[in-house]
This record gives structure tokens, sequence and C-alpha cells, in this order.
């Protein structure tokens, strides 16, 4: 069977270049995997991203917290890494895995009313950092757009996440939520061109794909 | 180079013009032959004609000098000969190399940029068109020759057109007039131009009358004297 | 296999190719060749339009009817002495009344040399065997077909066609010279017929064949520090990846591809 099957062109990506790209991408621009609230990161640069801290009555500034990825490693369908029980990668997707590193500003308040010498410490100051590493597994999709001038772009979506051996259940639930919105926000921030995924040769115009097959990101198109 | 030129112009004579002259008057006669314009720049006149009383009666006898270009000079094949009263020396020169030319003797009846008496200027006509002839001198006598294109396509049409080349055409010009003023030939044919009297005068395209400036105007200033050590500019 | 792969088909290819020469800028050159017994300044430009490409395994791209349209300026110069016999204007007689007769004397003439200049517009055509060549030079990865074998080349115009346009040039250059008038015909038969067919390919071919045996397309080039993305502000610098290596050839499944494949690293 013919690479390019009933089109004139085909590119395509194996999984190992894609993560070698994505490698390039968060060791470029490494706030891609690290986001803290005024306390972590006061500033945005290049190194994390700085989000709000998280509104709660009664704390004053709201709770600061940061999340940490290491830089996820991408499997293409088919499967090539051992995926936790409950996962399953089927045709057209990609699973992931990475670590996340959850950390919370934990702020002792000082304001009782007796307490009338010392001041409520308000802003953000780093007090007791409380984190916790999480290994993360996640099962997603490729989400694309291309145009008639053989413009395009690819980004990876998350659809389910899997946290391991975390009890009760319930809070395992909670937290793979909240790691799923978290992860799928970050990696939809990055598209990758198809141009890239082809390394420059061939421009083509998307009339198929792109598409995940045999552990790679396929596109086929005319020229 | 002077290949392709046909001009007709007296005053520069080419490899199809000859210059013809009768000597009415027993003498010496030195003249030189020179580049056409050259005859006041080179005053040597070393080559000569010799006219002796007439001995025989009848008609003239006409002399052939035959031009050779050789080392920028013009070389006759004869550079001495004797003629008798009434003869008639006819110069050509038909190395298509050679610049244009002019014959010029000592004497004033004797050049061939200024035509005067019983003389004549011969012109093959390689080129088909109309010429309109004029006096570079000024005087009103002018003319025209038709020169008519011949293609041969058969040996016949060579042959026949061989046999017209030898007859040429006569233009005699006496009393400020030509006579006739039109002739029509076919191309490579020749046609002599007779100058019984005048006051001096050219056979000359007249497209080429006024061209060209013989002297520097009078009024133009001599050069200003360079200060010393200072570089031309 | 290759972590990047790209493959093109023929038809692709016809189409990349044709992009790839109609990009490429005119090529030109000047110089001197012997058109049969004369020694010919020439110069001459060009441009290439593709023909149909056939990929063959494991490396050839063939290109049938490589179009190479072409402008020549030819100036050369002729001795027509070494074409017409001297010509002499035989003596011309007038009888000049009272004087006589007056004879001018047999002109001969040598003829002169002229110098022709002829602006020949044509086309040459050919199918040629292109290798692939794959090279890492000024810090690019470059992909090129360059040619290893060229048919026959095929002119479009007939060679007596171009002898006519020759002769048409000549002509109106002999015009001008006195006395040729009626020879003319003679003259450019003679000088057509010693330049001859044999003269005028071994002319063409030898100054056209190295602009097609020499022609290189580029089917891609791209920096070993190859750009992923661009830098979008102060926090988002410039992505790279490593292109580390790069080769190309022909595959043949059900249908032939021009593949190309490339390892990277971040």
């Amino acid at each position: 069977m013919s690479l390019t099957d009933s089109a004139e062109v085909f590119g395509s990506i194996h999984e190992t270049a894609l993560n070698d790209m994505l490698h390039a991408f968060f060791s470029a621009r490494p706030r891609y995997l690290r986001y803290g609230s005024q306390a972590f990161a006061p500033t945005t640069t290049v190194n994390e991203t700085s989000i709000s801290a998280i509104p709660f009555p009664g704390i004053p500034g709201g709770i600061d917290w940061q999340v940490t990825f290491q830089i996820p490693g991408v499997d293409l369908f088919k499967q090539s890494q051992a995926l936790p029980a409950g996962l399953t990668l089927g045709p057209g997707q990609f699973s992931l895995h990475t670590t996340v590193e959850l950390c919370v500003n934990c702020v002792q308040r000082r304001d009782d009313r007796g307490n009338t010498g010392t001041k409520d410490r308000r802003g953000h100051h780093l007090d007791q950092v409380t984190c916790t590493k999480l290994g993360v597994f996640g099962i997603g999709h490729i989400d694309s757009w291309n145009n008639s001038n053989g413009d395009g772009a690819v980004r990876l979506r998350v659809d389910t996440v899997e946290l391991v051996d975390i009890t009760p259940d319930a809070l395992e639930t909670v937290l793979e939520c909240i790691i799923k919105m978290i992860l799928d926000a970050v990696l939809s921030q990055i598209e990758l061109p198809l141009k890239a995924l082809r390394a420059g040769a061939f421009q083509l115009v998307v009339t198929n794909g792109p598409e995940i097959d045999d552990d790679r990101i396929k596109v086929f198109g005319n020229v | 180079m002077y290949l392709n030129s046909d001009a007709l112009d007296s005053r520069a004579l080419r490899y199809a013009d000859c210059y013809g002259q009768r000597f009415m008057r027993e003498g010496t006669f030195h003249y030189h032959v020179m580049p056409n314009g050259a005859q006041d720049v080179n005053l040597e006149r070393p080559y000569t004609i010799n006219v002796s009383q007439r001995k025989r009666s009848g008609k003239m006898t006409q002399h052939s000098v035959a031009l050779q270009w050789k080392n920028h000079e013009f070389i006759p094949d004869n550079q001495k000969i004797d003629v008798e009263v009434g003869d008639l020396v006819v110069w050509n020169c038909s190395d298509r190399n050679a610049p244009p030319y002019e014959i010029a003797g000592e004497k004033e009846f004797f050049a061939s940029a200024r035509m005067l008496n019983e003389c004549g200027f011969s012109h093959a006509f390689g080129v088909p068109g109309t010429y309109e002839w004029g006096d570079a001198h000024g005087s009103d006598v002018a003319g025209i020759v038709h020169v008519e294109e011949l293609t041969c396509e058969s040996r016949s049409d060579l042959s026949r057109w061989r046999a017209q080349l030898s007859k040429a055409a006569l233009v005699m010009i006496a009393d400020g007039a030509a006579k006739p003023t039109e002739v029509r030939i076919v191309v490579g044919q020749t046609v002599y131009f007779a100058i019984v009297t005048s006051k001096g005068m050219t056979i000359t395209d007249k497209r080429l009358i006024g061209i060209g400036v013989v002297c520097p105007p009078k009024t133009s200033k001599p050069a200003a004297k360079r200060k010393k050590g200072r570089p031309a500019a | 296999m290759a972590e990047i792969i790209a493959a093109i088909d023929e038809g692709g290819a016809s189409d990349l190719l044709s992009d790839a020469i109609a990009a490429m800028p005119p090529v030109a050159s000047s110089g001197s060749g012997s058109l049969g017994p004369f020694t010919a300044g020439y110069s001459v430009q060009g441009h290439f339009t593709s023909g149909s490409v056939d990929l063959i395994a494991p490396s050839t791209v063939r290109i049938d009817h490589l179009h190479f349209d072409w402008h020549i300026d030819l100036s050369f110069q002729i001795d027509l002495d070494d074409f017409l016999p001297t010509f002499c204007i035989p003596q011309a007689c007038v009888d000049i009344p009272c004087v006589g007769r007056v004879c001018t004397p047999r002109i001969c003439l040598s003829w002169p040399t002229i110098s022709v200049s002829v602006p020949l517009d044509d086309f040459a055509e050919a199918s040629a065997d292109f290798g692939i060549n794959v090279s890492l030079a000024g810090g690019n990865w470059k992909v090129q077909i360059v040619v290893q074998n060229v048919s026959q080349l095929q002119f479009g115009l007939t060679t007596a066609a171009v002898l006519g346009l020759i002769a048409v040039a000549v002509t109106p250059i002999l015009l001008l010279i006195p006395f040729i008038g009626p020879f003319i015909a003679i003259a450019v038969d003679a000088i057509i017929a010693t330049i001859g067919i044999a003269g005028l390919t071994g002319f063409l071919g030898p100054i056209i064949s190295p602009f097609i045996s020499g022609l290189k397309i580029p089917v891609y080039d791209q920096p070993k520090h190859f750009k992923v993305l661009p830098a979008s502000g102060p926090n988002d610098p410039d992505v790279f990846i490593e292109l580390d290596s790069v080769s190309a050839d022909v595959q043949h499944s059900n249908e032939d591809e021009l593949v190309l494949s490339v390892d990277i690293s971040p």
C-alpha cells in the first residue's frame, strides 16, 4: 500500500518525533508547564505563568497555589506504553503520561481579636508550602484546522485522566476532574503547525486527516 | 572601414570612381594622391604628368593610372606619364579597403575635389536607389540618377546584366547646367560626368552636402595655456 | 522507519517539480563556437518548463518532455570572398562629343567581410533521468534532483527552418553591399549551404546541452535548526528542533512515490 494512498502528498510524524517536538516546545517555553498564583509566580515569565489565587472569603488574597507538570510523554495509537486499568487506547487516540505537582501556600491566619500586637499577614508571601505529586495518565484525541493555502495545525485534547492509587474514589474523581481540565487547557494552547509535523517537506492542502494511526499522526493532501 | 560605402561624391573618390583630367597645355604638372581632404595638409606633389606638344592630329588619347593603397599611401602604377596636349588621364583605385581619396595637382585646374574644365568623374552605382546630386561648392548644377534594382534569376539574366554594365551613361556639364539632368540605369552601371566648363565643382550626393567641417570656425579662440605643473583636465 | 516521513506520488511530483522549475531563475551563458566554417559568438538565455514525471525506484526521477525555451543572439563574420568570386565591373565607355571615346578601366572588386547578427528563438526538448542528491550545506538540508542522463535533444524548429532564419538575417546585410544585388541569391545559398545542417546542430547542441545536463531542481530546502514555531511575545520565544538526518528515495508499492525521511531531536 502506498503512503499517499489516494492523495498526492502524505506527511506523518512518529510519536517519538512528536515527543521530541513537545520536548522542544516545553524546553523553550517552560511557562506552559508551570502555573502559579502571585505568591509562587508574581509575574508571567518564560519560565512560569502567573495565574490568580483561588479566592475565598476570609482568606486575604485568596489561596495561593501552583501547578507544575513534567513534560508529558505521548503514545499514539497503536499502544506502546502501559496504561492503568480503566484506560484503553483506541484507534485515533493518544495516551499521555506525566506527573503533576500541586502546591498550596498554607497560611495560618493571625488575626484573632485579642491578638492585637500581631498584624495579619496580608499579601502574597510563601508561608508553608505544601505539595503533592501525582502520576497522571490520560487519553485524548487530536484537534486540527487547515485551509486551502496549505496552512494548518494540530493540538492535543485530553478526554480522560486517570490518577492511580488515590482513595477514597470520590477524591480521586474530583482530582481527576481538576487535572483533566487543567491538562487539557495546557495542551490545547499548543498548536503544532502541520508544516512542522512534516519537517517542511512537500506543501499540501489537506484532503484527509490529520489522524492518528500506526504510532503516527498522518495527513493526506494534494499539492 | 570603407567596405560598404557607395557614396556619390567626387571629393572623396572610391573604388568604383574614376577621375579624368585632360591636359590642354604643354608643361609638367605635379600631383599627389591622398586621402580626401589632405591636399592642404601635405603639400608634396611627387608624381608627374609631362605634357608635350601634340604630334598627332585627331582624337585624344586616354591614359589610365591604376592606384594602389599600400602602407597608408596611394601609389600610382606609373608615377611619371608622358602625354600630349589634349590627352586624358584617368585615375582609379579599385581597392575596396582603401580610404576615400583625392587627386591634388599643383595647378588649380587639376584637382578632383574641385573639378574645373575638361575633366570628368565616373561612378559605378552599386546600390539601387535615387541619387540626387549637386555641387558641394555651391553652383546650381544638379541632377538625378535613378538606379534600378535587378534580380538575376538565371544565367542569361546575369549575361544580359553584364552586357549592360559595359554601357555607361553620360552627363555633360557645361555653362552651369547638366545635360541630361536625369539618367536611369540598372545597378552596377556607370555614369560618366563630363565637365566641359565650370567654376570649380563637385558631383556630390545632396545628402552629403554640408556635412563635415573642413576648417575650424574663425571665431574659435585658441586653447588656454595650461599652468605649469597642472595636469590637463 | 524514520520519525518524519513525507511522500509525494507521481502526479504530485509533476506539480511540485513544475513549480520548482518555474521558480528557477533564467539561465544564461555566452561564448563562441564553430558554426560550420565560422566562429560565432553567442549569448544565450533560457528557462525550463517541466514535463511529465516518472518516478523509478530506488532513486530515479525521469522527466519526459523537459522543455527548454531559449533565445540566442548569434554574431559571426562572413568573408564574402569565400563565397563569391571577384567581381569585375567591365570597362564602360562613353562617347563625348568633340572629345572622343572615354572609358573607365575594368574595376575588379573583392567582396567585404560582413558581420551578421542573428537572433533565434526556439525550444529544445529532452527526456532526462535525475538522481537524488541530499546535502547539508550552509546549515541547510537540501534535496535536489540532479540530471544524470539526457536523451537526444529535440529542437522545436527544424534545422532547415533555423537556417532559413539565418538566411533572413543575412539578406538585408548583403543588400547594403554595393554591386552584390544580382548575386544575393547565390551568396545566401552559398552561405547557408556552407553552414549546413551539421554545422548548425553541431553549434546549437553544445550550447544548449549544458543547461540541461547541469540542471538541478530543488525539492527540499530547510534549515537544520528548524523553526517549529515563531516567537509570539517576550515569554514565548522561538521553538526549534534539529533535523538530524534527511534522506530521500523513490519507493515502489502499488504506486511510485518520492519519499523524504527525516529524523529529529529537540
